[in-house]
């Protein structure tokens, strides 16, 4: 009797969901399903009008863009190359930024309340204003960089920041400024949640601020850690727009996956490579997600 | 229970259906126009709409009409060709004219409708053919030319340049007098148009893009290389601003707007630019300087064409004669987008022989159009590619006697790869 009201119950509940999962299905999973679907297609500009008959390639576009012999392939794997630099950078030193501000907040001053909320803008500024102000910033004959630069004398003639080697080094010092709050915020959260127990106990055992921080603060910080560098990583395999404001559709050897991406499939129609490199792009993000979610069950046993 | 839910969900997907079925039956008297800012919104939405009422008293077909930025515009109408739905007649860009014929989602136009071959330019007919048949309706033309800065010019002593040595001689002049990179703006890197007007170059030097079969890349053989090195040259010499390599198109022409430069290629469109940010600049228009091989331009524009798959076909058809008009043509051009129209009838009116304009009616009479293919946005894109990474090259200071060569090679290697895939 019990268990058939609880069924009963259950399945009401699969009635309040069907609505959510019909729509999940409709705008999520058929569109991926087909992207997956076009990833074998040759589709292009010849075949747009009628994409549903385009030739069946099989793995063709896939072994397109894993060859070093073609352009495509040179330059999808030199996207990814360029997009984990890009994270190897600006997530560390996003995550230290952020640290060092979260336990200088996390002590007691006059006005901390307003600091917290200042430190917040460069993060709730949208990003196509915050990269365009990075744009004006970075330009060579106007921007803010190169007249310090000059002003200090580090060099002698304005430095051309958007194009060619530097493009890259301007893109990080601007990822770094917005990303580094988020950091920020998600740890002071972590710091707020440690017993001030624990540091007098380590106080009367004779822990120094340095021992305090090493034995107390970063292991009880080690479950957000994780969780803020999983999730960084993710975000990072998608970064966009700071590429593209910054440096414009087709930023040559500064192509992260997602800028070729979109202008192979939508600026040259070639959207079999186009949905072959996506799919590729997404079983990366997949398997982030699922060492993400592995770490995220591991650190709730931990507590 | 579940019954209940059925009928639910079957009386809801029937009043969908009947809410579409009435949508799409109240449109059967209507047509959807898409169009680019080809002028200011505030004059040129109220114009559409003015015209829009005269061609629905005339005829009784209500017409839509959206402004699409061009940044956008690429993708809206692949996404209609797609799905046969949105519009039924859009402007497209000259170049993107073949490319989207190629897609098979354009309806061929019978060009005797709309007064046959001779009533158009040469080159903007050309641009809306693909494979000998055409797909589209020349609308306005455009075409680049030198903008100078006549106070600038008077200052340093310099005369305007007929040929592109003289374009030396007079930056020579200019930076004398103004400075490094006062000569000339250039877009860089990030130019859509840098193609356009290194082409400029590129014939006035007898160079051509591709072979007359239009079968293989030619841009990287002699003439090729020496209108490239020229080009970057205007920057290594300071006649142009070595920050000039990271410009855009639009940041490159208020270079010239502002007055911070001497002399810069731009298009007709551009006069609107000045006359809204700086109405006081004393500027003039010369033909592009001749090469050694003679005078060359760019012939650009946008076409009128229709969805292949629109169910409103002959509306369309008749809204395209309509803004073809003669006074609709002359309005749109000389009062609003200070273009150039494409059919040959309306420069009879005496404004296009005043001023700047007859310059440019000179210059559109010899300017090129590019070869009408379908993997003519590939070519677009390569080239672009490789003549950034040149510019790269040399922002990067490993620019040499080889570099220009090197990348238009693999340009060429590339474009080839492209144009086998040309069916």
């Amino acid at each position: 009797m019990g268990t058939s009201l609880k069924d009963k119950a259950e399945r009401k509940a699969y009635w309040f969901i069907l609505p959510s999962i019909i729509c999940m299905l409709i705008v999520h999973f058929i569109p991926i399903i087909w992207g997956v679907y076009i990833s074998f297609l040759d589709l292009d500009i010849y075949t747009l009008a009628q994409w549903t008959s385009a030739p069946f390639v099989g793995l063709g576009n896939f072994i397109r863009i894993f060859s070093g012999k073609v352009a495509v392939g040179q330059k999808f794997m030199r996207s990814v190359y360029t997009v984990i630099v890009y994270g190897l950078i600006t997530i560390p030193v996003g995550y230290v930024i952020g640290l060092l501000v979260a336990l200088l907040l996390n002590r007691n001053f006059v006005g901390r309340t307003f600091v917290r909320g200042i430190i917040l803008l460069p993060y709730i500024t949208p990003d196509s204003v915050a990269y365009n102000v990075w744009r004006f910033i970075f330009q060579a004959r106007i921007g803010l960089v190169n007249k310090y630069l000059l002003q200090l004398g580090l060099i002698k003639e304005p430095l051309i920041w958007l194009v060619g080697k530097r493009a890259l080094t301007a893109v990080i010092i601007a990822s770094i400024w917005k990303g580094w709050p988020f950091a920020c915020l998600i740890l002071l959260a972590g710091l707020q949640g440690i017993p001030p127990e624990l540091y007098e106990a380590a106080r009367i055992d004779g822990a120094s601020p340095w021992q305090q921080f090493t034995h107390v603060t970063f292991p009880l910080l080690l479950p957000v850690t994780k969780t803020l560098l999983v999730l960084n990583v993710i975000w990072n395999f998608h970064a966009f727009n700071q590429f593209y404001i910054l440096l414009g559709g087709s930023p040559g050897d500064a192509h992260v996956p997602s800028t070729f991406i979109m202008q192979e499939a939508f600026s040259n129609l070639h959207y079999g490579l186009g949905s072959a490199m996506s799919v590729v792009l997404m079983v990366i993000v997949l398997i982030m997600t699922v060492i993400a979610l592995r770490i995220k069950r591991g650190a709730s046993h931990e507590f | 229970m579940t019954k209940r839910v059925k009928i639910c969900v079957l009386g809801i997907m029937l009043g969908l259906v009947l809410l579409t079925s009435l949508a799409a039956s109240g449109q059967s008297k209507a047509i959807n126009f898409w169009l680019m800012p080809n002028a200011a919104d505030e004059i040129h939405l109220p114009w559409l709409e003015d015209k829009a009422a005269e061609f629905q008293a005339k005829t009784g077909v209500k017409v839509n009409i959206e402004i699409v930025g061009w940044d956008v515009a690429w993708q809206r109408i692949s996404t209609a060709i797609v799905t046969g739905e949105g519009v039924d007649v859009f402007q497209v860009g000259t170049t993107w004219n073949p490319q989207f014929a190629a897609t098979g989602g354009l309806e061929e136009i019978n060009i005797n409708e709309f007064g046959g071959k001779d009533a158009f330019i040469k080159a903007n007919l050309e641009s809306t053919t693909y494979k000998g048949k055409c797909y589209g309706v020349p609308w306005f033309a455009e075409t680049r030319a030198l903008f100078y800065n006549v106070d600038m010019f008077k200052k340093a002593g310099a005369q305007p340049p007929k040929t592109l040595d003289e374009l030396c001689e007079a930056a020579e002049k200019i930076v004398a007098t103004f400075g490094e990179g006062s000569a000339i703006s250039l877009a860089g890197t990030n130019a859509w148009d840098l193609l356009h007007n290194w082409s400029i170059i590129l014939w006035a030097n007898g160079g051509s893009l591709l072979t007359k079969d239009n079968k293989m890349a030619m841009f990287n053989n002699d003439a090729g290389v020496k209108a490239m090195q020229w080009y970057v040259d205007l920057v290594r010499k300071g006649y142009a601003s070595k920050a000039c390599a990271e410009y855009n198109q639009p940041q490159a022409d208020a270079a010239f707007v502002n007055g911070n430069v001497a002399m810069c290629y731009m298009g007709p469109f551009n006069i609107t630019n000045i006359e809204q940010e700086n109405p006081g600049l004393n500027y003039d228009v010369v033909e592009p300087p001749a090469g050694p091989k003679g005078k060359a331009s760019f012939s650009g524009g946008s076409n009128l064409v229709v969805l292949k798959a629109s169910r409103n076909k002959q509306a369309a058809k008749d809204w395209i004669k309509f803004l073809l008009e003669f006074d609709n043509m002359v309005e749109y051009t000389k009062n609003l987008t200070h273009m150039l129209p494409s059919q040959v009838e309306v420069f009879a009116d005496p404004y296009y022989d005043s001023g700047v304009w007859k310059t440019f009616k000179t210059t559109l009479e010899y300017s090129t159009a590019y070869p009408p293919l379908g993997v003519w946005g590939d070519i677009e894109t390569i080239t672009q590619d490789e003549f950034k990474n040149v510019l790269a090259e040399y922002v990067n200071g490993t620019y040499n006697d080889k570099t220009v060569e090197k990348h238009l090679n693999a340009a060429a290697d590339r474009v080839n790869e492209a144009l086998k895939r040309e069916k």
